[in-house]
């Protein structure tokens, strides 16, 4: 007997259903939204490039950016030094390309070591609520009463300039706001019935807030965790440039603007500080980008 | 809560590496100095005492009006606050009023005109403003408008009783510009979407139904009920106001409490750090009072306290 149209079309979608073809359905729109949106793919891009060029730094450049050659002092940009040299004749392009490591790093770094530090006591105190919750809510409001780089400054201060210290004063100062969100989302997520049906098959606190809860709360905490890292390279950047970040010694994109602070610097060599700037401009501009494409793909409320 | 963060900052300048004393001798000067010498000096300036006993001293001193004295030049701080306040303020008022007024025209035009080239235009820009950062924007400017152009001064700032009102205004353009256009691109952004959520509801529909000129509903109806997250921005972006100033007030050398904190900072004046990051946590905790307050008068549908 030959099946009605309508059969074959429960057959299809049978089919599809037990291939697991529409569990991933959703990621995928979720990506041809993201690829959708041209600023995004766009920033993605140059990212990439950016962020690969900084890795493979020593096969690019055939400096080293910390050689100090006094001959070839504050030589304009040329076919041997595509940015010029600096006061002290380093190669201001490969400077920018290990400074890149660096502040990437810093900026990747303290973004995702915040973020893990305030998901993991957001999920579990916005789950149990209580005294944990109580006390990490003031904690938070503590560090959040003061501007943000006023207290990494006071803090640099205290703990002295080092990247190391930086990197614990990013993720001390920017753990309050990861910490604000996953808790926001645990304390709407927890009155769902599949947490209370979870919660009656008798399963530990830990699972349920972390193995079932988080991922329903991961795709803002991506959003997050992009802008973040935007501004931890503009906070770095800005420190490094006041000689209060990393130490002058490591290259990172902070420290090669440092030199602009001298006038003559300003006026004169203009390619000492300009393409940095640039650079990390355009690398920042990216990730707000990559992130805003992010939120437009995952968040339907967002929809601009 | 004040009084939770001045114990805390008091406590992290304690366990800080090195006291005020040290920084005050030079290292030609430390070879010769004796061990009795210096604790002497730390006798003259009580740092012998115990800690919580300095923190009680400070405590009482300082809600007396008294801020006691910068270990640097010995100064009191009152007095370098007194100084440096106005001009701090001078800067971020202005920026905040420009910044204010052109980011939330320009945010409801780009609701008004959604999807067009105008909106996405603007939202680029309103991208890369907060991409920038702001003191490279300020050396460009400084580059352009006071070296190359010509047209102002690089910076710094003239005393209020020196010169006329008018001779002032060359040396704050620059400065309060650079930190106006680095706040825009937030405020036009919020204000767009709040636009856009507005024009979204069922009472623009009715207006609009009723005939009524789309001018008038722009204005009257949607941007009023916009106003109230737009208001409420400007003191969320308080702190990075103060953080924006800060790092300009250092490019142009403005005399500001910005660039004041940023030296005491690097000069370990732990008496003026500190006054100084509390001053910075009142205000953000004030205004953010204010907002509240400020909030519920301009919308009716927030009510301050329980119902």
């Amino acid at each position: 007997m030959a099946k009605s149209s309508l059969d074959k079309k429960f057959d299809k979608i049978r089919e599809r259903e037990e291939s697991k073809s529409f569990s991933t359905k959703k990621r995928s729109r979720i990506i041809s939204k993201f690829v959708n949106n041209k600023l995004a793919v766009f920033g993605l891009i140059i990212f990439s490039i950016i962020l690969l060029a900084t890795i493979f730094a020593p096969l690019l450049s055939p400096y080293d950016p910390m050689r100090v050659d006094l001959r070839s002092m504050r030589q304009a940009p040329s076919f041997d030094h595509w940015f010029g040299t600096d006061n002290t004749g380093r190669d201001v392009f490969t400077r920018v390309l290990f400074g890149g490591r660096v502040s990437i790093f810093i900026g990747l770094g303290s973004a995702i070591l915040s973020a893990l530090v305030g998901i993991a006591v957001g999920c579990y105190a916005g789950y149990k609520g209580g005294w944990i919750d109580v006390i990490a809510l003031r904690i938070s409001e503590i560090f959040m009463s003061f501007p943000q780089i006023i207290l990494v400054l006071l803090l640099v201060s205290i703990t002295g300039q080092s990247l190391f210290n930086l990197m614990a004063i990013f993720i001390v100062t920017g753990w309050g706001g990861m910490y604000r969100l996953a808790r926001a989302r645990m304390l709407s997520l927890r009155e769902e019935e599949y947490v209370q049906a979870l919660r009656s098959f008798g399963l530990s606190t830990f699972t349920i807030c972390y193995k079932h809860m988080l991922p329903n709360a991961l795709s803002p905490i991506m959003v997050n965790i992009t802008l973040s890292t935007a501004m931890f390279i503009l906070t770095e950047a800005g420190l490094s440039f006041l000689g209060l970040g990393v130490p002058l010694n490591i290259p990172t994109w902070g420290n090669i603007l440092n030199v602009a602070q001298d006038i003559l610097v300003l006026q004169n060599y203009w390619w000492m500080w300009g393409p940095v700037g640039i650079v990390i401009s355009v690398f920042v501009l990216c990730v707000n980008f990559i992130g805003d494409g992010l939120r437009d793909s995952t968040d339907p409320s967002q929809q601009g | 809560m004040l009084l939770v963060i001045s114990f805390l900052v008091y406590l992290g300048l304690e366990l800080a590496p090195g006291d005020a004393v040290s920084h005050m001798i030079s290292p030609e000067l430390a070879s010769t100095i004796t061990a009795e010498q210096l604790n002497a000096m730390r006798e003259a300036y009580g740092l012998n005492q115990s800690f919580l006993t300095r923190y009680w001293l400070w405590l009482t001193s300082m809600i007396q009006g008294d801020m006691g004295y910068s270990m640097a030049g010995g100064v009191a701080i009152s007095e370098i606050m007194a100084k440096t306040i106005p001009a701090t303020l001078e800067l971020s008022i202005v920026a905040l009023i420009f910044s204010t007024i052109i980011g939330c025209s320009l945010g409801v035009i780009s609701a008004l005109k959604r999807g067009s080239g105008t909106d996405n235009s603007l939202t680029v820009a309103g991208m890369a403003g907060v991409s920038i950062p702001e003191f490279f924007f300020g050396l460009v400017a400084i580059l352009l408008f006071a070296i190359e152009l010509r047209w102002l001064p690089v910076g710094g700032r003239l005393l209020p009783h020196y010169e006329t009102v008018w001779d002032r205004i060359p040396n704050i353009v620059l400065p309060s510009m650079v930190l106006a256009l680095m706040m825009t691109a937030g405020a036009m952004r919020y204000a767009r979407s709040s636009m856009l959520d507005v024009l979204s509801r069922e009472f623009i529909t009715t207006a609009r139904s009723k005939g009524m000129p789309e001018w008038r509903i722009n204005i009257l109806h949607g941007f009023r009920v916009a106003l109230t997250p737009v208001v409420v921005l400007i003191g969320f972006r308080l702190p990075l106001l103060i953080g924006g100033s800060t790092i300009i007030e250092q490019v142009y050398q403005w005399p500001g409490i910005g660039s004041m904190f940023i030296r005491s900072v690097r000069a370990s004046d732990y008496p003026l750090v500190m006054t100084i990051s509390l001053m910075y946590v009142f205000v953000v905790l004030t205004a953010s009072l204010v907002i509240d307050i400020l909030t519920a008068l301009i919308d009716p549908r927030v009510r301050l306290g329980k119902e």
